[in-house]
């Protein structure tokens, strides 16, 4: 049995999947590299991985793509994103995904490092009580172990939703409509500037 | 970032499915509901065997409202298991309120735009669908409405119709017994009409039968994306 913690890089330039090799084998990780989104579906359909890391712009399906993908497929899999091309909106939608962190190159030995050690860590944390979890006791001491809340603040939101949630639903229903004739107007204004500004 | 751990069974059928789809309906949802499928077709049928006793004679009065009493003490039994679930685990946030109403608003109109012309031109659903995220902002307040404030107010009304005598303090309260049967009976038409809207919607997956399978298998099958 396999006892090394299991990497894959995604990166359409081979070197820096190699880098990774380079600073983690010796570590007590086992390395995978892979140099598209495609190929890296086909290798995590084959292997469990404990972490991943994909870079963002890639030829074909971007790492967006292939986090969403991942995250859909196992969402306690770690992705970490490696952008050299990070802007806000790429970050920020990410983030949506449910991506564990970002690291922008250049990449340093020791930014590799603690990067992947701190993206274990924060699976393990989940991970660990997640393999007995079928007694509330255990899904609410993981959830306080995330930081959340304990179980009584997770029962007591909870019921506060339960309230709130139909009337908040309700609220947004009578404002729809009204929201929305204001978002037509804004997209009729915006085509029509557009249009004029286009001549 | 999602919290929730999942289980070992959650783990094993994510694991297995293919990359094309996504395992978002464990078996004790799926169980729940068709539970609740039938139990509602069958309420429906024996409440419109109830209220228009002189038109229809598949029952007999007596049995339709036996039938109907039972089914639905059922169906209130099988709301509590997701009360439960609801009330002291993370693991139905899908019924959560969006709580910034930016995000849900524009969410919304995106989703609204979709069903209204983008579906039309076989343009792909703006909501992708997650193990974790599985109803768009429309369904999503749907639901909430429903499973918070509509399902438990027919409940209410439903069993103290059930015992009139009983339960006549707080009818009284509530403005009479034709106030509480008003109530259970408009509730009744929403039903209908939720119905034949929700197996609409079930239709309305990249085939027409995608989301009904979903329903049986657990498993969503990832629509092909386009290339825009």
């Amino acid at each position: 049995m396999n006892t090394k913690l299991q990497v894959l890089v995604i990166d359409d330039d081979a070197v820096v999947g190699r880098s990774f090799d380079r600073v983690l084998s010796d570590k007590g990780y086992q390395v995978s590299t892979a140099l598209s989104g495609e190929e890296a579906m086909e290798t995590i359909r084959e292997t469990d991985f404990d972490v991943v890391f994909t870079d963002i712009k890639m030829p074909g399906m971007d790492g967006l793509e292939v986090a969403e993908r991942i995250k859909a497929r196992c969402p306690w899999t770690p992705v970490v994103v490696i952008t050299g091309y990070g802007t806000p909106d790429n970050e920020a939608q990410a983030s949506v995904l449910g991506v564990s962190g970002f690291v922008h190159k250049p990449l340093t030995p020791e930014i590799i490092e603690s990067v992947t050690l701190k993206a274990v860590k924060e699976a393990e944390v989940i991970l660990e009580a997640a393999e007995p979890c079928e007694t509330q006791e255990v899904i609410a001491k993981t959830v306080s172990k995330a930081g959340v809340h304990s179980k009584a603040g997770l029962i007591a939101k909870n019921v506060g939703l339960f309230f709130a949630a139909p009337f908040v639903a309700l609220a947004y229903v009578i404002a729809l409509p009204f929201v929305g004739f204001y978002m037509f107007a804004k997209l009729g204004r915006e085509a029509y500037v557009k249009k004029h500004l286009s001549k | 970032m999602s919290t929730i751990p999942p289980t070992q069974a959650q783990q094993n059928a994510w694991k297995k499915s293919p990359d094309s789809e996504l395992y978002i309906n464990p078996l004790p949802v799926r169980i729940w509901h068709w539970l609740n499928a039938v139990g509602f077709v069958a309420l429906i049928l024996t409440g419109i065997q109830i209220r228009y006793a002189n038109m229809f004679n598949v029952l007999s009065f007596e049995t339709a409202i036996k039938t109907h009493n039972w089914v639905a003490f059922t169906v209130i039994a099988n709301y509590f298991v997701w009360l439960g679930f609801y009330l002291f685990s993370d693991r139905i946030t899908v019924y959560h309120p969006e709580l910034n109403p930016r995000k849900f608003f524009d969410k919304a109109f995106k989703q609204f735009m979709y069903y209204s012309y983008g579906i039309f031109k076989g343009e792909p659903s703006p909501h992708k669908v997650l193990a974790y995220d599985k109803f768009n902002p429309m369904q999503s307040i749907t639901y909430q409405i429903v499973m918070l404030l509509v399902v438990p107010v027919q409940f209410i009304t439903g069993i103290m119709m059930w015992d009139i005598k009983r339960f006549e303090g707080p009818i009284a309260m509530l403005g009479g017994i034709h106030t509480v049967d008003t109530v259970h009976v408009l509730i009744f038409i929403f039903f209908v009409s939720f119905t034949l809207v929700h197996a609409y919607m079930g239709a309305l997956g990249h085939t027409p039968s995608a989301h009904f399978k979903e329903m049986f298998t657990g498993y969503e099958e990832a629509e092909e994306k386009s290339d825009q």
